[in-house]
């Protein structure tokens, strides 16, 4: 799999590309506009991370550029702007996702993850692990072939878990993905404990694995 | 307070009447010598009577002539006061017309026309590079807060992910994991605030300037749906009172705002177990929470003013709250009655 970090940022660049290869991707990077449009025309990418302010243009003209020359690579818009306005054009440009300055890596992992299955056809937008079975495009989780009702946060939870496995999640990272990217703004800090606790109980009850481990006290890790 | 026509004319007439009223006797003592000496020289001799009658006739004459002339002066006076005045203040009064009319949140181009006089070009001129000043300085405020937060984001990026990092390595142990645990969570604190910062001066620089019709009810259902985990989580009893289809005009995104802030507000503010009242009407709604202590009303909206360090809240809410209310011109008000908190919104 192969990822292209356009970011005008060297360090955050330089975390992302060490977490991604960590999980197994191969990243490239580009530090400006030309450099971003250059890489573009040469390369096919499975997902393209790409900074909407970059020295020498702006990043959503790199969007329309894919698209006029039909490529089909994912693109995941990373804005320092928050802006609403951004994310509506550049979704609306033709890019998959949108994420805003700061992240956490783990996020930023499990978007690239449901991106890549989504985009890609057959069964892959199934992820299995022995007796579970989650459909990320159906959002429905199976343990032993049997449903499992997950509430929409909770299901969101176990992607991020999943797509991030043998990492360990730090509780804030998992209280900013509850909270999202919703206007309601809300420290679900103290909530995160609730939600796994939920979303453990549901799982030990279909009779899944005990993947979900708590480590150092406070942080979360799925195990494969 | 009088008028600065008035005052000058004021003054003038006093000073006619005291120079007036001084010189009668002196008229009076001259005439009688003229007089005098006239009829010595004439070897005419008066009576008293005659001489005292015709004394009388002077001060008569020399009074009636005094009090005419008065009068033309004063009406002279008066009527020059007015033309000359005019016409010599009314750059004076334009200048004023023009700043009366001066307001900082729109300004538009201020200009003052050149009048010819030394006095009024100057003031003119200083006021206009006053006022380019103050301009100047809101609209480097305004604009400061805004990049101060955009080169934020990206230093904040670079920490988030650097501690994300830490905390993949190996060998870690429980203190040490706790230590970029509470990092974390105090740089989260930091986006928010600066995610709310961000979004105020927006506000204020009237970004998100379309006005549709929104379903407020619906806005309301829908967040209260989504903020149902929390009510519970913190056994807080609701109570809604909704009236379905209530309409306002306004963005979506700020009315959504501005709701979800006054839920999260009482929700994270309430003691537990508590009691939630929301309660929308065509032209109202309001939102009671159980607390134990009022709130001081005058303090509550301020940026920054009720922040704890035991709060991860990012002392913005009300704040925002505010803005967009005055933004749409609506009325928001804080009250605390029978141990609740209610806060309320007249559109």
């Amino acid at each position: 799999m192969k990822i292209l970090i356009i970011e005008d940022e060297p360090e955050l660049a330089k975390s992302m590309g060490v977490y991604l290869r960590d999980e197994g991707y191969t990243c490239d990077f580009a530090t400006d506009y030309t450099e971003g449009l250059e890489k573009i025309h040469a390369c096919n990418y499975d997902c393209i991370l790409l900074d909407i302010m970059l020295p020498g243009g702006n990043g959503l003209a790199i969007v329309e550029e894919l698209k006029r020359l039909k490529k089909n690579d994912g693109t995941i818009i990373i804005s320092a702007k928050n802006s609403l306005d951004d994310r509506i054009k550049g979704l609306h440009l033709g890019a998959d996702d949108y994420i805003s300055k700061p992240f956490y890596l783990s996020e930023l992992s499990a978007r690239i993850f449901s991106l890549i299955r989504r985009r890609q056809l057959g069964n892959v937008n199934i992820i299995e692990q022995n007796e579970l079975k989650v459909d990320i495009l159906g959002k429905e989780v199976t343990i032993h072939d049997k449903p499992v009702v997950l509430t929409k946060k909770e299901f969101g939870l176990l992607l991020l878990l999943m797509s991030n496995a043998n990492r360990v999640l730090s509780k804030s990272a998992l209280a900013e993905h509850i909270s999202g990217a919703g206007v309601v703004d809300f420290d679900s800090y103290d909530h995160v404990y609730a939600h796994i606790k939920n979303l453990k109980k549901k799982l030990n009850d279909g009779g899944c694995g005990n993947y979900l481990r708590t480590i150092y006290g406070t942080g979360y890790k799925w195990e494969i | 307070m009088s008028k600065l026509l008035n005052y000058s004319l004021r003054k003038i007439i006093i000073c006619a009447g005291i120079v007036l009223v001084l010189s009668i006797p002196i008229y009076y003592f001259a005439i009688s010598r003229l007089w005098q000496y006239e009829m010595d020289e004439h070897n005419v001799m008066l009576t008293t009577e005659a001489a005292r009658e015709d004394s009388f006739l002077i001060i008569g004459a020399v009074t009636l002539l005094s009090v005419v002339f008065f009068t033309f002066l004063l009406g002279a006076l008066i009527l020059m006061n007015r033309i000359l005045s005019k016409k010599m203040w009314q750059p004076f009064y334009q200048s004023l017309a023009e700043m009366k009319a001066f307001n900082l949140n729109q300004p538009h181009d201020i200009s003052f026309k050149k009048t010819g006089i030394t006095e009024f070009d100057d003031l003119n001129t200083s006021l206009e590079k006053l006022l380019t000043a103050n301009i100047n300085i809101y609209n480097q405020q305004k604009e400061f807060a805004d990049n101060a937060s955009h080169e934020l984001q990206t230093p904040l990026a670079v920490v988030q992910s650097k501690l994300d990092l830490l905390s993949q390595s190996e060998h870690l142990n429980d203190a040490q994991f706790q230590l970029i645990e509470e990092a974390l969570f105090a740089l989260s604190r930091v986006s928010r605030i600066n995610k709310n910062l961000l979004l105020l001066t927006k506000i204020e620089n009237s970004q998100f300037a379309d006005k549709v019709q929104v379903d407020i009810s619906a806005v309301l259902q829908e967040l209260l749906s989504q903020l149902s985990f929390y009510f519970e989580e913190k056994e807080l009893t609701l109570q809604v009172d909704i009236e379905p289809g209530v309409m306002v005009e306004g963005n979506r995104i700020l009315l959504e705002i501005l709701l979800g802030n006054l839920l999260t507000n009482a929700i994270r503010h309430s003691s537990t177990p508590g009691t939630v009242q929301i309660t929308l009407r065509a032209a109202h709604i309001s939102i009671k929470n159980s607390g134990k202590t009022a709130l001081l009303e005058e303090q509550l909206f301020k940026r920054f003013a009720i922040t704890s360090s035991h709060s991860s809240g990012s002392g913005l809410g009300l704040a925002l709250i505010k803005q967009i209310c005055i933004r749409y011109g609506w009325q928001v008000g804080y009250q605390f009655e029978g141990s609740m908190h209610v806060f309320s919104i007249t559109f």
